[in-house]
């Protein structure tokens, strides 16, 4: 029987690499970088372009559905997951990699039916390393398939997360509070590529054993999670549940036996919800 | 003539070989010992690999000397002295090494009258090989390389490492470092994983400082030639000259964005590599 979404699948993974082929050439010129929500959330022109560039060529192809884009989210669009079949994009996760030429940055896409994640593709562009998983189909980094760790032990993990763009000192604090917890458990590093999205295909891989975060978004995460989740790792909320796309938070990780004791040691903070009515955000 | 070219180029052989040798251990099981901490690992890799590269060495130059990770280990001693010395980490980023993490050197740092005259850093899962002469500039794979410039600390991007440290006080103030530069505020910080990847990283302009307390000098010798011929500093963490043996730097690429970061770091002690411990 034929796939129903592969024809998107692989509309996805051409856009990606189309799109990677602009990031990089952008890395070639003088870059202008604006501020969002403070002056360490960046955005600059080739987030837009390429976040156009995806949905125009989507939209021509499969004019019906829907899109949630990070930039189209910051200049009004609403950011609700519906049944219909919807491109959840990330034109460029990791902007500030991206600015200073920190060669983690990545094309996420994400492509949702009936809420249901159906496929992800991750395009880290710089290191030219196409991550992409079809719900039960395997996930794959260049045709080779992902596996992550079997690694049981916390004390033997490494695990990644980042500091992000609050800068609030309360929320700093909390961060350096949990990253202090689960340094002394003891693991035997702590990572962070700097992109959300790849931090997550690291786990995949099986380089990392888990990554968790506050403050990221829907954007960053739903193309990644399918790939997790088809390289045999699991996804959870920081209460222990499971995941929330629209939640700001996450942990992935290769087994249950790893994330259950990062979220014994981790204490969350509030962030408001991606789908949180529009006065409600900042 | 340069009296040290044949000695760069020999290394930069040698480096090549030694990257293959990690390169086919991570296609095999890697057996894990635990050195001075759980967080500081070795592996037999390391040891064949150092020990490939000092034979190799030895026996075409019998008259130098070696100041090697796991030579100083297993014993050796560890003071610099004024005649050519080559001072290797055959595996900088053991842990990375251990995951499969992307960022694991071979790191060789060659000085004479304890002046770095080359340096060579060959990221091998990048397949990138650093190299600098003193003078002559820096290259990535051939390819020059600069800093990225950048004077205004608040659009950098920093690189440090942090990690379970067996002494209270001292995990106490990296953790305290770490919130202290973040909070300038700076675009962000990574931890890479390997010192001297860390050091290129700065050297190639995709990072603007690197700064730690706790590495060795066969972490900074190959990575300092590299920066500095890439048009970085290297400091001290207090802001005065860079000593080699005193197992901490700030390396930026420019003294502004150093003197910014020295201002903002409290030193903790954690001895010299040229002293007993």
């Amino acid at each position: 029987m034929a796939d129903l979404w592969q024809e998107a699948m692989d509309h996805a993974v051409a856009v990606a690499r189309k799109a990677g082929e602009i990031v990089r050439d952008a890395l070639h010129n003088d870059m202008k970088v604006l501020c969002k929500s403070s002056s360490v959330d960046l955005v600059t022109k080739t987030d837009q372009k390429v976040e156009q560039l995806i949905i125009d060529s989507v939209k021509e192809k499969f004019p019906k559905h829907g899109f949630i884009g990070e930039e189209s989210v910051a200049a009004g669009e609403p950011c609700v997951l519906s049944d219909n079949p919807t491109w959840i994009v990330d034109p460029v996760d990791g902007t500030t990699n991206f600015v200073h030429g920190y060669p983690f940055v990545a094309v996420c896409i994400g492509f949702a039916v009936n809420k249901t994640l159906e496929f992800g593709v991750v395009y880290s562009c710089i290191e030219d390393k196409m991550y992409m998983a079809r719900r039960g189909k395997g996930a794959f980094c260049n045709g080779e398939p992902l596996h992550v760790s079997d690694q049981k032990e916390i004390n033997q993990s490494i695990i990644a997360t980042e500091f992000g763009s609050n800068r609030d000192p309360e929320v700093v604090d909390r961060i350096f509070s949990n990253m202090r917890k689960i340094l002394c458990l003891p693991l035997h590093g702590m990572r962070g590529a700097g992109s959300a999205a790849i931090n997550m295909c690291l786990v995949a891989s099986g380089c990392v054993e888990a990554y968790y975060e506050i403050g990221i978004h829907c954007w960053d995460i739903a193309a990644a999670a399918v790939i997790v989740e088809e390289a045999g790792g699991v996804l959870m909320d920081f209460e222990g549940g499971p995941m929330d796309l629209m939640s700001r938070r996450i942990i992935a990780a290769n087994n249950k036996t790893i994330a259950e004791k990062i979220v014994k040691e981790i204490k969350a903070y509030p962030a408001v919800r991606d789908d949180a009515p529009l006065q409600t955000k900042q | 003539m340069d009296p040290w070219q044949e000695c760069m180029d020999f290394g930069v052989e040698v480096t090549k070989e030694a990257g293959k040798m990690i390169r086919e251990a991570l296609q095999k099981e890697i057996s894990v010992r635990e050195k001075s901490s759980p967080v500081d690992l070795v592996t037999e890799t390391d040891q064949k690999v150092e020990e490939l590269i000092i034979s190799s060495i030895r026996e075409k130059f019998p008259t130098h000397s070696f100041i090697g990770e796991e030579s100083v280990a297993a014993g050796a001693p560890s003071a610099l002295t004024d005649g050519p010395t080559w001072i290797i980490d055959p595996i900088d980023g053991t842990t990375n090494f251990v995951h499969r993490f992307p960022f694991v050197s071979v790191s060789i740092g060659f000085t004479v009258n304890r002046q770095i005259e080359f340096g060579i850093v060959f990221s091998c899962l990048e397949d990138k090989m650093y190299t600098a002469r003193r003078g002559r500039g820096a290259f990535c794979n051939g390819t020059p390389i600069t800093v990225s410039g950048q004077q205004d600390i608040t659009k950098s991007l920093i690189l440090t490492e942090m990690g379970f440290k067996k002494d209270p006080e001292h995990f106490r103030t990296v953790m305290a470092n770490m919130e202290s530069v973040l909070s300038i505020p700076v675009h962000g910080i990574r931890a890479p994983g390997s010192a001297a990847v860390n050091m290129c990283l700065v050297a190639c302009g995709a990072a603007d400082a690197y700064y730690h307390i706790g590495i060795h000098c066969w972490d900074m010798a190959g990575g300092a030639a590299i920066l500095t011929e890439a048009g970085g500093v290297v400091m001290d963490i207090t802001g005065g000259p860079f000593d080699l043996m005193s197992r901490r730097l700030i390396a930026a690429s420019s003294r502004g964005i150093a003197e910014s970061i020295a201002k903002k770091i409290q030193p903790f002690c954690c001895g010299r590599d040229d002293t007993e411990n």
